[in-house]
C-alpha cells in the first residue's frame, strides 16, 4: 500500500518558480553583471594604488560635492514635490492637466539640453541671472538646481496616487473631532504619504548622484570646487585610466548602496504600521 | 434643540434638499429615513457642518434658550478609522488634538479611553489596528472615538449599512441602550424602514429632497399620510375602486374605509398590509374577492401567501399566522376568498405630495 503524497501547498497564482527565475536572470544580466565588472576592473589595482586613487584630495572634494548636492536636491524635491502633488490632487484650476503633464518633462528632455538651458538663464548676464545678486552658475547652487530639475518627477509621482486614494472621510472625521487643518495634515495625511515620499526621495537622491549630462554645463568643473565625481570618472576614462575610473566608481557604488539601504530601512519603518493592515 | 429652517441644497443641477423645516428636541433618537437619493445624507452632513446649505438656517439651542456650543459627533458609514493608529490612538485622537489649555493630562486621557472601550465592549482591543477588527468592531471603535469628545449631538450616517443582518440587529439595539445611557441627541440616517421603526423615537421620512412625514414609529406606520410612506414602510396590496357614501367600491364588492376621507374624488386606491388580509373558503358576497393561491412560503413564525385574483388577475400578498395557516390547510392552486380587514384609502390628490 502506498501513501498518497502530501499535496503541495497551493498558491493562489501559479508560476512562482518561473517568474522568480526569470527576474533573477534579468537582474543579473542588466544590473549585477555590469556592476561586478566594475569591481573586477578595480581589482587590477593594488590596495595601495586603490587607496591612492580614491583618497586623492581632488576626488575626496568631488565626493563631498556630489553627495552634498544630491542630498540637498533630494530634500528640496521632497518638500516641493509633496507641495506640487498636493496642489494637483486637491485643487481644480485651468490647465491643470497640461501642467500635470509638464511634470514628467525633465525625464524626457535630454539632460544636456536642460543643463545648457539652465546655464543660459542663470548665467551672470542671463535673463534671470542678471537680477540675482550672487553667482549661481559655476557654483554648487547651480549644480543643485540642475539636480532638482532632473529629479523633479519622482516625489510628485510617488505621492500623487496616495493623496488621490486618500478617503475624504478621514479628514472629515478628524475635523469633526475638533482637529485643526494643520493637525489633520500632521496626524492623518502626513503619515499616509511618508512611505511614498521617502521612496521618491531615495529615487531622486540616486538619480542625482549619477547625473552627469545636465551638471557638466552648469558646474564649470573647477577642480576642488565644482567638479562632481561622475565627471572625474569621465576624465579618467578619457585618459584611458580604466582602473582608476572604476576604483572611484566602486567607492560611489558602495556609499550609495549603504545610503539607499538606510533610506529603505527608514521607509520600512515608516510603512510598518500601514503594512500590517 | 436643533431647529432647521427652510434648508435647501443644490449639487450642480441636482436639487438635493428643497426647503426642509425640522425641529429636533434634545435627547431624542431620530431616524432620517428615505430611499437613496432622497437627500437624507445631505441633510445630516449639513447638520454636521460638513456641508453648507445654500439657503436656510440651522440653530443649535440649549434648553434654556441660549445658543449651544456646537458640539457634534459624526459617525461615518465606512467608519473612517485612522488605519495607521491603534484602536487606543483612534479613540484618544479627539482628546489629543484639543488646545493645550483644554487638553486633559495624559493619564486622564488614558483612563477615559479605556472606559470608552469598555462601554463599546472592546476592552482587550486597545493595541490592535483597525485592519485586525471585524466590521462590527470597527463600527464600535468609530462610535467610541466620536463619544470621546462628549458631543451633545451624535450623528450617524447609515451606521449599520455595511454590516451583516445579525450584527446589524444587535448593534442597533445596543445603540438604543447607549442613547438612553449617555444623554445625547442622536440622529441617524437609514434606508432600512425596519431599523428606523425598531430603534427611533421619531422618524422623519424624506423623499426627493422633502420631508414627507414625521412622527413616532407608531404614527407613521399606522397613519401614513401618503401612498409613498405607506409603500416605503412595508409591503402593500392595492385595491383600486371608487368612493361612494364613505365606502370603497370595486365591482360588486364594497369595503368600509379606515379614517375619514375629505376628498371629493370618486376614484381612490385602498392600501392593505399583507397581515391585514384574511383568507377564507366561504364565499361572502359583499366584501371578498376570489383568488387563486400561487405560492406559499411557510418558514418562520408567519406564512406568506401569494395570490392571483380571479377577476383582474392582479397579484396579492397575504401574511397569516402559523395557527391560522394550519387551521385552514391551504394548498397551492386552490381557489379562496380574500378580504381586506383594514383599508387605508388614498385619492389621486394624495399622490401629488
Amino acid at each position: 500500500m502506498t501513501l498518497a503524497k502530501p499535496a503541495r501547498p497551493s498558491r493562489s497564482l501559479p508560476g512562482f518558480g518561473l517568474t522568480l527565475g526569470f527576474s533573477l536572470f534579468y537582474l543579473s544580466l542588466l544590473v549585477l553583471l555590469p556592476l561586478s565588472m566594475v569591481f573586477l576592473k578595480t581589482a587590477g589595482l593594488s590596495w595601495e594604488e586603490f587607496l591612492g586613487v580614491v583618497t586623492d584630495k581632488r576626488v575626496v572634494a568631488s565626493y563631498k560635492l556630489s553627495f552634498g548636492t544630491a542630498f540637498l536636491a533630494a530634500v528640496i524635491n521632497l518638500v516641493f514635490g509633496i507641495l506640487i502633488a498636493w496642489v494637483f490632487t486637491r485643487y481644480r484650476f485651468p490647465f491643470r492637466r497640461l501642467l500635470d503633464g509638464l511634470i514628467d518633462l525633465p525625464f524626457a528632455l535630454p539632460t544636456a539640453v536642460a543643463g545648457i538651458a539652465l546655464t543660459t538663464l542663470y548665467a551672470e548676464q542671463g535673463w534671470i541671472g542678471q537680477w540675482i545678486p550672487f553667482k549661481i552658475v559655476y557654483t554648487p547652487i547651480g549644480i543643485t538646481m540642475a539636480l532638482v530639475f532632473v529629479g523633479l518627477p519622482f516625489v510628485v509621482r510617488m505621492v500623487q496616487p496616495i493623496l488621490q486614494g486618500l478617503e475624504r472621510e478621514l479628514e472629515e472625521a478628524s475635523y469633526m473631532m475638533g482637529a485643526t487643518r494643520l493637525q489633520t495634515f500632521q496626524h492623518i495625511i502626513f503619515p499616509e504619504i511618508v512611505p511614498a515620499a521617502l521612496t521618491g526621495f531615495a529615487l531622486t537622491f540616486a538619480r542625482a548622484l549619477g547625473e552627469y549630462g545636465s551638471v557638466v554645463f552648469i558646474a564649470g568643473n573647477m577642480p576642488m570646487k565644482t567638479e562632481i565625481t561622475p565627471l572625474i570618472i569621465m576624465t579618467k576614462l578619457e585618459q584611458y585610466d580604466y582602473a582608476g575610473a572604476t576604483a572611484i566608481a566602486v567607492v560611489m557604488l558602495v556609499i550609495s548602496f549603504i545610503l539607499l539601504l538606510c533610506i529603505n530601512g527608514l521607509q520600512w519603518w515608516a510603512s510598518r504600521k500601514t503594512e500590517e493592515n | 434643540m436643533i431647529r432647521l429652517t427652510d434648508i435647501s441644497k443644490r449639487f450642480g443641477n441636482y436639487q438635493a434638499l428643497k426647503g426642509i423645516d425640522l425641529d429636533i428636541p434634545s435627547g431624542e433618537l431620530v431616524a432620517l429615513l428615505g430611499p437613496s437619493g432622497s437627500g437624507k445624507t445631505s441633510l445630516l452632513r449639513i447638520i454636521a457642518g460638513l456641508e453648507g446649505a445654500d439657503e436656510g438656517s440651522i440653530r443649535f439651542d440649549a434648553d434654556e434658550g441660549n445658543e449651544l456650543e456646537k458640539n457634534v459627533g459624526f459617525v461615518f458609514q465606512h467608519y473612517a478609522l485612522f488605519k495607521h493608529m491603534t484602536v487606543f490612538e483612534n479613540v484618544a485622537y479627539g482628546l489629543k488634538v484639543k488646545k493645550r489649555k483644554d487638553r486633559l493630562p495624559k493619564k486622564v486621557i488614558r483612563e477615559k479611553v479605556l472606559e470608552l472601550l469598555k462601554l463599546v465592549r472592546l476592552e482587550g482591543f486597545a493595541d490592535r489596528y483597525p485592519s485586525q477588527l471585524s466590521g462590527g468592531q470597527r463600527q464600535r471603535v468609530a462610535l467610541a472615538r466620536t463619544l470621546a469628545v462628549e458631543p451633545k449631538i451624535l450623528l450617524l450616517d447609515e451606521p449599520f449599512g455595511a454590516l451583516d443582518a445579525k450584527v446589524r440587529k444587535e448593534l442597533r439595539r445596543w445603540l438604543r441602550r447607549l442613547h438612553d445611557e449617555v444623554a445625547v441627541t442622536t440622529i441617524f440616517v437609514t434606508h432600512d424602514q425596519e431599523e428606523a421603526l425598531d430603534v427611533a423615537d421619531r422618524i422623519v421620512i424624506l423623499n426627493d429632497g422633502k420631508i414627507i412625514q414625521e412622527g413616532s414609529p407608531d404614527e407613521v406606520y399606522h397613519h401614513p399620510n401618503s401612498p409613498f410612506v405607506y409603500n416605503f414602510l412595508g409591503d402593500v396590496n392595492l385595491f383600486k375602486g371608487r368612493l361612494e357614501k364613505g365606502k370603497l367600491h370595486q365591482g360588486v364588492c364594497e369595503w368600509e374605509i379606515n379614517g375619514d376621507i375629505v376628498s371629493q374624488s370618486e376614484t381612490a386606491v385602498g392600501f392593505v398590509r399583507p397581515h391585514d388580509i384574511s383568507i377564507s373558503r366561504d364565499h361572502a358576497l359583499k366584501d371578498s374577492v376570489p383568488a387563486w393561491i400561487t405560492y406559499i412560503q411557510a418558514f418562520g413564525k408567519s406564512v406568506r401567501i401569494e395570490l392571483k385574483r380571479q377577476d383582474s388577475e392582479e397579484y396579492l400578498e397575504a401574511e397569516l399566522s402559523r395557527e391560522q395557516f394550519t387551521e385552514l390547510r391551504l394548498q397551492i392552486k386552490e381557489l379562496v376568498f380574500v378580504k381586506p380587514n383594514q383599508l387605508h384609502v388614498f385619492t389621486p390628490d394624495d399622490y401629488v405630495i
